[in-house]
């Protein structure tokens, strides 16, 4: 797995960045819809299909959000960080976690970018009554083109790392 | 039939309908569920829809702006279910470009049941839209705004436009009125929608020649605007509502999005009230032939001094009504003559055509433009081009 300064993409301005202490995080479910279309309206200014812009990566935000709203946590913060190069807009949601879901979401992010993904998703669809996590995931890349990685900053943090190309183009 | 949740939560933020009348599921607004029990009154509202349609259901998402995963899943089973057992039944989902990914993501539904179709739904108000995106209608905008603006710099104030404040230009066009309002009001933020992509293009593309920032160019539906409520201390849309068949629905949008105390400004024309002299009366006749025309197609570019009873009808207070003409003596005559002979070019030449008038009425009809350009040529002629701007305000 590579680690965080890996990352080493000098080119990425952070727009924004949004820290809470997980336990107030999942206090409210409403959380990840305020997080996500504060968010996404505040990035949005300055592209040029703002309002198109803000509701799509609203959208793909949401998701993220509640996967992560959905993972067992072991405590500490959330960092959400919002950053850009050219047309890509990343998402960083940092967040500290056991063993057992950091191998969850190694292997979901994994499978995500199997070939047929698409086939996976039209069959998660037509066959369960609610989403995996992994179904959310999965549909940010057919959807969205978003393309995703894990990082590890340390023994018990990670970084899902989201790429967004030309949303609203 | 309506499935209303609670408003307090994030789920209240939509609204589920049937109507039996048209078939027609519709869901608009914001899904976020934690879990589908939060939606069992909608899914029970979408199955009830299907039980008691024949043939077809349509399912209108053109107003959803948000779903997660967790509702879309739970509202594509009840319908992927009732495929499988109703296999006469077709479902249509209406969707709006403007959302930006239900026409993509519903699409897929149909890879799992050919039952299901998608059909993109823009509403296109503007006949006349066409024409002139592909005559070289463009600097004839440019024009029409110059010649507008030397009146409306100075009427603005009176209807709320003042440094610093947030607006909205609402079909902005090719843009101009918000980069000379950013110029001369220095407005804190600016979003300026329109439905035209070429009109658009056109405006960032100017935007970025001369290096102009700050107006936000955004795709939209004015019918059917994804901008929050209560957001704007002044809402602008000029030459516009009347050339929309609907204008009442146009304001109520225009309405929602303006703060309250904030104002919302609208122009519009009196064609009929066009004039010149010499030659009066041609002009006259051929102006009024131009209400008619619009009419045909519509449209009610009269709706000037309507603007009071529309906003008063639309919940406004404070209302301001004023008039202005603009005149051939306003600037270089030449402009004024250039507008009448591009309107006499869509008018007579598409419009008149396209409602399949005769090549004799057709020639009395360019008379009139003709006689409207000499009068603004002439030396001692006089010609007038009347526009009613009004403004409301939103109670506080
Ligand atoms: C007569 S033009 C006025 C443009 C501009 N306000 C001006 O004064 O020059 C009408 C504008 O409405 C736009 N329009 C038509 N239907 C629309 C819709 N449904 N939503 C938003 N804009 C629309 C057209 O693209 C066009 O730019």
């Amino acid at each position: 797995m590579p680690t965080k300064d890996a990352n080493a993409e000098p080119s990425f301005r952070t727009m924004i960045q949004v820290d809470m202490e997980i336990a107030s995080f999942l206090s409210n479910w409403a959380h990840c819809d305020y997080i996500s279309s504060y968010l996404a309206r505040t990035i949005s200014h300055n592209r040029p299909d703002s309002v198109l812009f803000s509701n799509l990566f609203s959208s793909a935000l949401n998701e993220l959000l509640e996967v992560t709203f959905r993972t067992r946590h072991s405590g500490g913060a959330l960092e959400c960080r919002l950053s850009r190069h050219g047309e890509t807009d990343r998402i960083e949601l940092t967040f500290a976690c056991g063993q057992e879901e950091r191998t969850f979401l190694e292997d979901a992010v994994a499978r995500v970018q199997g070939v047929d993904r698409q086939a996976r998703y039209l069959s998660s669809l037509s066959g369960d009554v609610a989403p995996s996590r992994d179904m959310m995931l999965l549909e940010l890349t057919v959807n969205y083109n978003a393309t995703l990685r894990l990082e590890e900053v340390d023994a018990d943090t990670v970084t899902i790392v989201v790429d967004l190309g030309g949303l609203a183009n | 039939m309506t499935a209303h949740l609670s408003p307090t939560g994030t789920v209240g933020r939509f609204k589920a309908h049937f109507d039996l009348n048209n078939q027609e599921f519709s869901i608009a607004g914001s899904v976020r569920p934690q879990t589908i029990d939060e939606l069992a009154p909608s899914l029970a509202l979408l199955k009830e829809s299907i039980d008691n349609v024949r043939g077809v259901l349509y399912i209108n998402v053109r107003r959803l702006a948000q779903m997660n995963n967790t509702a879309f899943h739970a509202f594509s089973r009840v319908i992927i279910d009732a495929c499988r057992v109703r296999p006469e039944l077709r479902f249509v989902v209406i969707t709006s470009s403007v959302v930006g990914w239900t026409t993509r993501k519903f699409g897929r539904l149909s890879k799992i049941e050919p039952s299901i179709s998608v059909e993109e739904y823009d509403s296109e108000f503007y006949p006349g839209q066409s024409f002139l995106e592909e005559g070289g209608f463009i600097p004839i905008l440019r024009t029409q705004t110059k010649m507008t603006w030397r009146h409306e710099r100075s009427i603005l104030p009176r209807h709320g436009m003042r440094p610093g404040i947030v607006m909205a230009d609402i079909c902005c066009g090719i843009g101009d009125f918000a980069v000379l309002a950013q110029k001369e009001f220095e407005p804190a933020r600016i979003v300026a929608l329109d439905h035209s992509k070429s009109s658009l293009a056109y405006a960032r593309k100017v935007a970025s020649e001369f290096d102009i920032t700050g107006i936000e160019y955004t795709y939209g539906d004015a019918s059917e605007m994804l901008l929050d409520d209560d957001q704007f201390d002044l809402v602008t849309c000029r030459h516009s509502l009347q050339i929309f068949n609907r204008p009442a629905q146009i304001l109520k949008e225009l309405y929602r999005i303006c703060k309250p105390g904030g104002r919302v400004y609208i122009t519009n024309e009196k064609n009929s009230h066009c004039l010149g002299e010499p030659r009066a009366e041609s002009i006259r006749w051929t102006y009024n032939e131009v209400a008619k025309l619009f009419e045909h197609f519509d449209m009610d570019v009269e709706l000037g001094p309507k603007s009071r009873r529309y906003l008063a009808d639309a919940g406004f207070d404070d209302i301001r009504v004023e008039s202005f003409m603009v005149t051939n003596l306003d600037g270089d005559p030449k402009d004024f003559a250039d507008m009448i002979s591009a309107w006499e070019d869509v008018y007579a030449g598409d419009m008149a055509v396209k409602r399949g008038d005769s090549e004799e009425f057709i020639k009395q009809f360019r008379q009139g433009f003709k006689d409207h350009i000499s009068a603004a040529l002439h030396p001692k002629g006089y010609a007038g081009w009347p526009i009613w701007a009004a403004s409301g305000q939103k109670p506080l």
